[in-house]
């Protein structure tokens, strides 16, 4: 009965036998690993700044400004893809009509995906090119995988709101069929 | 009656202890920054609070909310995580204690805890009344 010639991809993802609460805990999931995405990156932020050099060396690298830009990118894009209705992006026909709109839909939601990929990208870079070239003690490389890891938790979280809304929405039309 | 007093007795009891622990985590290394993680706490419940009578009127029998509930539960759960993340961060980076931070987190989880709790019952008589 799901089967509907018209969609390319047929959803792969198991449904969640959390019944009707399965929005609930879905939007609850992906806002903890919203706010553990930030704060494993302000961790290593704080970390950095409080960072003591041990027999009076210098400390040789500090978390610094290009370390916080794959993570706005990553924040910019999760902004820009949760403000997207999402109605507009199946482009039903019967949905007003509206060819542009779902074509400035989905390129705004490229721009987000394409924001949340730079920004795991970037972060990879920043782990590859500041952190383990110059081969850096484990205490410095943990900046670099706290930056992946933010980057990959808000791509987590992403999906995990996404999959929450989206479910909702599909019971309600099989509701209306 | 009896048993709702009695809750709200034992609730008021719990909350007290939360706060003592929280200030205590404060007060024994004097230094109070862990007292953030009492603010995060008591925030936290404030989102759905605000949210839940934004998306839906009496009329409509579907639960599930529209994109203003779903904000107010994405805050929440940021908020509730951000109060167990700030004293383990804090803690990591030897700005307070990590007994300091072990203390914020427990008296913060009973000050939320007491907060739902109280939520619940609050409802629960609610509906009874109907």
């Amino acid at each position: 009965s799901d089967y509907d010639p018209r969609r390319v991809c047929l959803n792969p993802c198991p449904n969640f036998t959390l019944g009707k609460h399965r929005r609930t805990m879905g939007v609850y999931l992906a806002g903890a690993l919203f706010a553990l995405a930030n704060w494993t990156f302000l961790d290593a932020a704080v970390l950095s700044a409080h960072a003591k050099p041990r027999w009076g060396d210098e400390v040789p690298v500090h978390v610094s400004f290009v370390d916080w830009v794959p993570g706005i990118c990553s924040l910019l894009g999760y902004l820009v893809i949760n403000m997207i209705d999402k109605d507009r992006i199946k482009g039903e026909e019967g949905f007003g009509g509206d060819s542009r709109a779902v074509w400035r839909a989905r390129l705004f939601l490229f721009i987000g995906f394409a924001l949340m990929a730079g920004g795991l990208a970037g972060s990879v870079t920043v782990l590859i090119l500041k952190y383990i070239l110059p081969a850096y003690t484990p205490q410095f490389t943990y900046y670099g995988y706290a930056n992946v890891s933010q980057s990959v938790a808000l791509m987590l979280s992403a999906v995990v709101l996404w999959i929450a809304q989206n479910t909702s929405n599909e019971y309600e039309y099989n509701l209306t069929l | 009656m009896s048993a709702g007093l009695r809750t709200v007795i034992l609730l008021s009891f719990v909350l007290a202890v939360g706060f003592l622990l929280i200030i205590l985590s404060c007060a024994l290394w004097s230094n109070w920054l862990p007292l953030l993680v009492a603010l995060t706490f008591v925030l936290a419940p404030l989102p759905n609070a605000l949210f839940s009578h934004c998306g839906s009127d009496e009329f409509s029998s579907y639960e599930g909310g529209g994109g203003p509930v779903d904000m107010g539960r994405f805050l929440t759960s940021l908020i509730v995580i951000t109060g167990f993340a700030l004293p383990i961060v804090l803690a990591h980076s030897g700005i307070i204690d990590s007994k300091a931070s072990a203390m914020s987190i427990v008296g913060g989880g009973l000050v939320y805890g007491t907060i739902i709790a109280y939520s619940a019952a609050f409802t629960q008589s609610e509906s009874e009344y109907d």
